[in-house]
């Protein structure tokens, strides 16, 4: 952590001209933002081609999703850089992250407009090494380092197979552009499953889908929060843009075109019920509020690959509304997620920055010190966990609208499938609403569980205000889902163009069935419950003296922090219930001063086997070294060898092919 | 003159298994002199065959090469590795790692090998058409006493003979390419000499010896 140092004038003046920056690239965001929206809105669409020589070519297309993606970054970048300039502003150095931040922001906004190969991948490349870079930005922190390294190693896995993608399809087409790709693969047979399986893979792995998620609970909470909640809530989110560009965009798995495989979608939903799943369990059991965050970010995705894949299955089963309302559903949350995950990161951050650790166990009674970081917290975990009014609600609520309705197509195996993930969703619904009952009540209610915790202090202005700005759009995407549908209906994607009709003060589907939430209702139910809560025991008590005491002491009087419940201990029936999934193991050791009447100390341990490392990852690296300890041999050393190995070579060429 | 062409093939396939030989010579010799000497003739003979090539095609600068191949390789190289293994005091080879019966009939497979395999596939027409087949016999042979050998002048002295095998090789196909690759090849060849002379002495002076299996060693 930085730690604050006495202020000279000229970090005063360091910490002014960085937040001036940071408020700058607010600005950039904004307006990048607008332009954007007026592309949507209007549905005007540019092209730009940057011939750079001969055979390179870079172009650029807005509108559209693109469009769609732009305007969600630009919302998350203008809150976060306008967080960032009171975050950054004790930094000792804050130029080299200033200067990757706006790298990374720009080379996202360039890879969502990229229209050809070139573009895409340079983009692509650019954002995946300033995050790298951001990552492992403080220098002295060993576990950034390492994080940073197992980051950048499993994105430049997922980018070998994007590139492979890539070159299956100029293979197949002869082509670069994106839109020349989209009118030459419609004929190329079993080669558009080979770039799709490539794509889901490359991308899954930037996106966090399990089990190629590894890097991501490692490298998120290593970066600085700011950082975070950019990775978190978008970055993450070009993976899911890449697999809607390939599937959708360029292979047409959505309507009007040849039809694709019901194994894709099949595919992608399992991707997406898997990770949701296992990626909301992993966060249950996690104590560091950040690693918690980008657990929750695995699980998120999942659901957003829960929607793509029921829109794969309906349009291959030619039922273009439901795979429209599917898609829908999937793109609401990618931008319902971005807005709620980067408030939590940010959130997390402030709390951080304030108590100095990570660990919740440490944090408690933070909402009496910094009400608006609570009060923006409670808000961003409400929307995550899926409870109106608040926007998380209503993608879920469309997510399971889609699967449910996954019962009209016609073959068991797809009905099955999709009530199987519905019934993962609903699971998962639960388990995240768990989980923030334990971020939030750990690390903000009840009594400080440390003193780094009882001297936090609130953050400054320009923290709270990017914070409060994506708290009002958490209820605004809540309360006004017809206007967000209507945004994203005008996506020009082949499935969803004029067949869907969205209300704006609900939301309809006409055509086959309709189904409909009206959302002010909702509010206004929550309203006058909230309203009851506070009045009835005004009228039910009467007056009475009130008497203030702490909440729960049970006339105690003296609570202390160890009396509390703790984190571990709330998850503890989870844990025993999910036992065949998390395998825990337990440690107990006790060190006796005379055996067995009096302990010196008792350490406890307890942890979860991670399942992805331990069933996928460490087999596959200990076959990669025993194979690389038996190639070791080949290397005697010896000259002699060697040129027996060119003498064995050479004969068996010339008997081979003399 | 149908004469003169008999008589070209048969002193082309004379000149060339005369080269042959000296390479299989060299797996049994020990004496490092032997081996040098050994070298000379198989350069002599190469720059011999080039001469009588050139007599017969009436091509001038073939004479050229021929000249420039007995002056380096015949003479010059000789000089300067054998002034390399007098100042080195390296007489004789140890212990070959293969026992010099067993090389020789291995020398002997090889020939056959190579023989056996290219007749299936390369065709080639006019006096030449054993010399590839010597030539990549010659190549593989001093691959083979690379191998076998423990010391580094004897590695040297196989890798020119290979570099000789080649040009061989090059020539049969082509029937002397342009004087001045030759000549590329030629000084190429005189610096790599050099180079490897400079090379020994820096051996010696680190591992005290000439053994190659003592570099083994710089392996981590």
């Amino acid at each position: 952590m930085e730690t604050d140092r006495p202020e000279t004038a000229s970090s005063r003046i360091t910490g002014k001209l960085s937040s001036a920056c940071y408020l700058l690239y607010a600005a950039g965001c904004l307006f990048t933002g607008i332009l954007s929206l007026r592309d949507l809105l209007l549905g005007y669409s540019w092209y730009i081609s940057l011939p750079l020589s001969g055979v390179l070519t870079l172009s650029f297309r807005g509108g559209g999703l693109s469009a769609y993606f732009v305007i969600i970054l630009s919302l998350l970048g203008f809150c976060v850089s306008v967080y960032s300039a009171g975050y950054a502003r004790h930094s000792r150095s804050p130029w080299p992250a200033l200067l990757l931040y706006g790298i990374f922001v720009s080379s996202m906004c360039a890879v969502f407009y990229s229209a050809n190969i070139p573009a895409f991948l340079i983009s692509w490349e650019t954002m995946s090494l300033s995050s790298y870079f951001l990552v492992v930005s403080d220098a002295k922190n060993i576990e950034a380092s390492r994080a940073g390294l197992l980051y950048g190693v499993m994105t430049h896995i997922g980018t070998a197979f994007i590139i492979a993608a890539f070159m299956v399809m100029f293979f197949a087409t002869g082509s670069l552009e994106f839109s020349a790709i989209r009118a030459g693969l419609g004929s190329a047979g079993e080669l558009r499953s080979v770039i799709f399986v490539l794509a889901l893979i490359g991308f899954g792995t930037k996106a966090g889908v399990i089990p190629l998620h590894t890097w991501l609970p490692k490298a998120h909470p290593a970066a600085p929060s700011n950082v975070s909640a950019l990775m978190s809530g978008i970055m993450i989110k070009s993976g899911i843009y890449g697999i809607i560009l390939v599937s959708f965009d360029i292979l047409g798995a959505g309507a009007g075109q040849p039809a694709a495989p019901l194994w894709w979608g099949v595919a992608a939903l399992s991707a997406g019920a898997v990770s949701s799943v296992m990626g909301i369990m992993h966060a249950l059991m996690e104590r560091d509020i950040k690693r918690l965050l980008a657990y929750s970010s695995v699980e998120n995705v999942g659901i957003i690959l829960l929607g793509i894949g029921a829109s794969m299955i309906f349009s291959f089963n030619n039922l273009p509304v439901f795979a429209g309302l599917a898609l829908a559903a999937a793109l609401y949350h990618v931008f319902n997620h971005a807005i709620f995950k980067g408030l939590l990161f940010m959130g997390a951050g402030s709390a951080v920055h304030a108590t100095g650790t990570k660990n919740m166990e440490e944090m408690g009674g933070l909402v009496k010190r910094m009400p608006w970081t609570g009060l923006f917290f409670l808000i961003g975990s409400v929307a995550i966990c899926a409870l109106p009014p608040f926007n998380g609600f209503m993608s879920e609520w469309l997510t399971f609208q889609s699967l449910i309705v996954g019962i009209k197509t016609a073959a068991v195996l797809t009905k099955t499938f999709m009530l199987l993930s519905g019934a993962a969703l609903a699971l998962t619904g639960a388990l995240a609403a768990s989980s923030f009952v334990k971020a939030f009540g750990i690390s903000f209610l009840g009594v400080s569980r440390s003193g780094k915790a009882a001297g936090a202090k609130e953050s400054p202005f320009s923290m709270l205000a990017g914070m409060g700005v994506l708290s009002v759009f958490c209820l605004l995407a809540g309360i006004f889902p017809g206007y967000m549908l209507r945004l994203i209906s005008d996506i020009s994607l082949p499935a969803l163009g004029g067949l869907l009709q969205f209300a704006p003060n609900g939301f309809v589907v006409s055509g086959v069935s309709s189904s409909g939430v009206l959302p002010m209702a909702v509010l206004g139910t929550m309203l006058a419950g909230a309203a009851f809560v506070f009045i009835f025991p005004l009228v039910a008590g009467g007056r009475k003296k009130s008497i203030c005491a702490d909440p729960w002491d049970c006339g105690i009087r003296r609570l202390t922090p160890r009396m509390q419940y703790t984190a571990t201990a709330f998850t503890h029936p989870l844990r025993r219930i999910f036992k065949k999934i998390y395998k825990p193991r337990k440690e107990v050791r006790i060190e006796y001063i005379v055996k067995p009447f009096f302990t010196r100390e008792i350490e406890y341990r307890s942890e979860i086997t991670p399942l992805a490392e331990t069933y996928f990852y460490r087999p596959l690296t200990r076959a990669l070294h025993d194979i690389a300890h038996f190639a070791r041999r080949l290397q005697s050393g010896n000259l002699q060898l060697y040129l027996g190995y060119i003498l064995g070579t050479l004969v068996v060429l010339l008997v081979v092919w003399g | 003159m149908p004469k003169a062409w008999v008589v070209v093939y048969s002193i082309t396939d004379f000149i060339t298994i005369g080269m042959l030989l000296t390479v299989v010579a060299m797996n049994s010799l020990k004496r490092m002199e032997s081996c040098l000497r050994a070298y000379t003739i198989n350069s002599i003979l190469l720059a011999a065959l080039m001469a009588v090539s050139a007599f017969y095609l009436d091509a001038a600068h073939l004479y050229i090469a021929a000249a420039v191949t007995l002056a380096s390789k015949g003479v010059v190289i000789p000089l300067l590795l054998r002034k390399v293994v007098r100042d080195l005091k390296i007489t004789h080879e140890v212990e070959p790692n293969i026992n010099t019966p067993l090389s020789l009939v291995i020398t002997s497979v090889l020939v056959v090998i190579v023989y056996s395999s290219l007749s299936k596939g390369i065709f080639i027409e006019g006096f030449t058409e054993n010399t590839l087949k010597v030539s990549i016999s010659i190549i593989l042979i001093s691959l083979f006493t690379m191998i076998t050998r423990k010391k580094a002048v004897t590695q040297v002295i196989g890798l020119l003979l290979m570099e000789n095998g080649l040009f061989l090789a090059g020539f049969s196909l082509t029937y002397g390419m342009s004087t001045i690759i030759e000549l590329g090849v030629v000084f190429d060849v005189l610096m790599g000499a050099i180079i490897l002379g400079v090379f020994l002495s820096q051996i010696k002076k680190t591992f005290i010896d000439l053994d190659l299996d003592k570099l083994t060693t710089l392996k981590g």
